[in-house]
């Protein structure tokens, strides 16, 4: 990336590191709800209700960071390919909020809100990624994410 | 443009929050009594109903309100966490001092947030694990005779006498006690009599009865969950009404599907068993109504598969159309929420006639209800061994006016040899005693 004067390198090093983390729980969060609306087996269904919260939690900083860049910091260097990872990983998270109050509920009542509001935040993660990536590729940088 | 899209995104998110908070009763809790009560749809939310008065305790001189021709008086305070009453047949009093193990572990991210919120009020307050006895120095008013009768129990609620063996069912198994009429202490350790389901123990409480002739006692087991949540294999003998044959100590399942049984009690006319059993949560401020109910032998009541007959909970999954098929109807629905944890049968008493022939149910009140409904003391008129009509509240005032503060909560009831009330309350620490205004 080019990387403007004024733009922090410890922030580029913590988002890095911390925004890979939340596409995962949520991936895995995905995986679990499918099998618990398949098995009806409770631990599927309490372990996607934290893969959730903790993704939700880890997001909290590099959301942030990625807010702060691409709006302001690095605004006139942010491409459209940012603007758009930014409002996917955005609708994500919203999507992810109500996933997690959906999650609160007991047993099957879950089912089936939890696993369509899952898909929905793992494809918006998933095209961001992929914009991401192409974008990257289009500008022959190595894909770090 | 993207301010635009930003600042729809978060209206709608406010919009969807706010839907899912929205859930207020549209019944007060005495429309939703009887035989029949009316049920509304069941719904999810994102968050359910809820609504949690802040401890406030209470003041010096402040009591709960009677009805009218009634009058109250404060018998015991200071008092830990005061759940059942028991009168022993020479008048004493017995309070068991109680509350959750608090052994249940976290599983989920919801519990972390709603056990603060719901402990809040006071209920969640640590038990003394002990039970006290009360007696009347014989002067008028006043408080009475405090003494420490067992001490170190475990999670204690329900308590028998059958002959000289006193009977206490701790969360996890009943142990006996020798008693001998008059002491105001047992020093004897007591003695385990059988165990009891102990796992998880999200519903601690086991009620206890004993049948008339003293060969049988019942104990009211609750659910390990709101809604199997936690799996139906933590169910096993749970959410069920257990007999244990007291000259074996052996034990069977009496009646189940009573999602959390307590205030086992003999109809005096009938002879039969009954029982008040606290609901489901989370489907809505009106659903599901708490009920008083005769068990029948080998009766199955619904929980968790449906409720009042054959409503199918669609949050069961796997769901058994077979068990919902032959789920009883529960005799007398007492409204939605009001959680109902004491229940004394009463023929005769020193109170007005009207609170004759009939049963007082104290309801302890809930967190999943706005507007509060329970924190109350009510009448329900039995005829022919049937209740009828209305719950009638005979003593209210347990929260401030405008439902943010709470000052006690009516749990064990019980009827002393004068023939007046007594209320434990676990919120205000203190026993209170009913009687007629003028007598």
């Amino acid at each position: 990336m080019n990387h403007a004067p004024h733009r922090s390198v410890l922030a580029d090093a913590v988002y890095g590191l911390l925004n890979p983390l939340p596409f995962g729980f949520f991936a895995a969060a995905l995986i679990f709800d499918i099998t618990y609306a398949r098995t009806a087996v409770v631990l599927w269904n309490k372990g996607a209700a934290w893969l959730i919260v903790f993704g939700l939690l880890i997001a909290v900083i590099p959301r942030f960071v990625n807010l702060a860049q691409v709006w302001i910091t690095s605004r006139h260097i942010a491409r459209r390919a940012d603007r758009l990872d930014f409002w996917l990983n955005l609708f994500a998270i919203v999507a992810a909020i109500f996933n997690a109050f959906v999650h609160s509920r007991d047993a099957y009542a879950v089912v089936p809100a939890g696993v369509w509001l899952s898909t929905c935040t793992v494809i918006l993660l998933a095209i961001a990624h992929v914009v991401m990536a192409v974008q990257h590729s289009a500008t022959g940088e190595h894909v770090h994410e | 443009m993207n301010k635009i899209v930003l600042h729809i995104a978060l209206a709608l998110a406010f919009g969807m929050i706010l839907g899912g908070c929205s859930g207020k009763a549209s019944y007060q809790p005495a429309q939703q009594s009887g035989d029949a009560p009316p049920l509304p749809t069941a719904r999810n939310f994102l968050v359910p109903p809820m609504q949690v008065p802040r401890y406030a305790g209470w003041k010096q001189g402040q009591m709960p309100k009677v009805a009218p021709g009634l009058r109250i008086e404060k018998i015991a305070s200071g008092l830990i966490h005061p759940r059942q009453l028991y009168t022993l047949p020479n008048g004493d009093i017995l309070v068991v001092e109680s509350n959750g193990p608090g052994a249940e572990p976290v599983t989920t991210p919801k519990q972390l947030i709603a056990n603060k919120i719901k402990n809040l009020s006071g209920k969640g307050a640590k038990g003394g694990n002990r039970i006290t006895l009360l007696r009347h120095d014989g002067n008028a008013g006043g408080e009475w005779e405090k003494h420490v009768f067992i001490e170190h129990l475990h999670s204690p609620f329900g308590v028998a006498l059958i002959g000289d063996t006193l009977y206490v069912a701790n969360t996890d198994a009943i142990v006996k006690f020798p008693y001998v009429a008059g002491e105001t202490q047992i020093t004897a350790p007591g003695v385990e009599f059988t165990d009891l389901p102990a796992t998880i123990n999200h519903h601690w409480t086991k009620a206890l009865a004993a049948s008339a002739d003293g060969s049988k006692l019942y104990v009211g087991v609750g659910s390990n969950s709101n809604i199997i949540e936690n799996g139906i294999d933590q169910e096993y003998r749970r959410a069920a009404v257990l007999e244990v044959d007291v000259a074996s100590a052996s034990s069977r399942i009496y009646a189940s599907g009573l999602r959390n049984p307590t205030g086992l009690q003999i109809e005096p006319h009938t002879g039969k068993l009954w029982a008040i059993v606290n609901e489901r949560d989370e489907i809505g401020a009106d659903l599901v109504p708490d009920y008083l109910t005769s068990v029948q032998q080998g009766g199955f009541y619904g929980w968790p598969y449906s409720y009042f007959g054959q409503h199918v909970d669609s949050r069961v999954m796997p769901q058994r159309p077979d068990l919902v098929a032959k789920a009883i109807k529960p005799d007398y629905a007492l409204g939605s929420h009001v959680a109902a944890l004491g229940l004394l049968f009463s023929d005769t008493n020193a109170l007005p006639e009207k609170y004759q022939h009939g049963a007082f149910v104290g309801e302890h009140g809930s967190w999943d209800r706005s507007p509060l409904s329970g924190y109350a003391v009510v009448h329900v008129a039995f005829v022919n061994g049937k209740p009828t009509g209305v719950p009638e509240p005979l003593v209210t005032g347990f929260h401030s006016d405008d439902e943010t503060q709470l000052y006690g909560a009516p749990v064990g009831l019980a009827q002393d040899k004068d023939g007046a009330l007594l209320i434990a309350d676990d919120v205000g620490d203190t026993v209170w005693r009913v009687t007629a205004a003028s007598p």
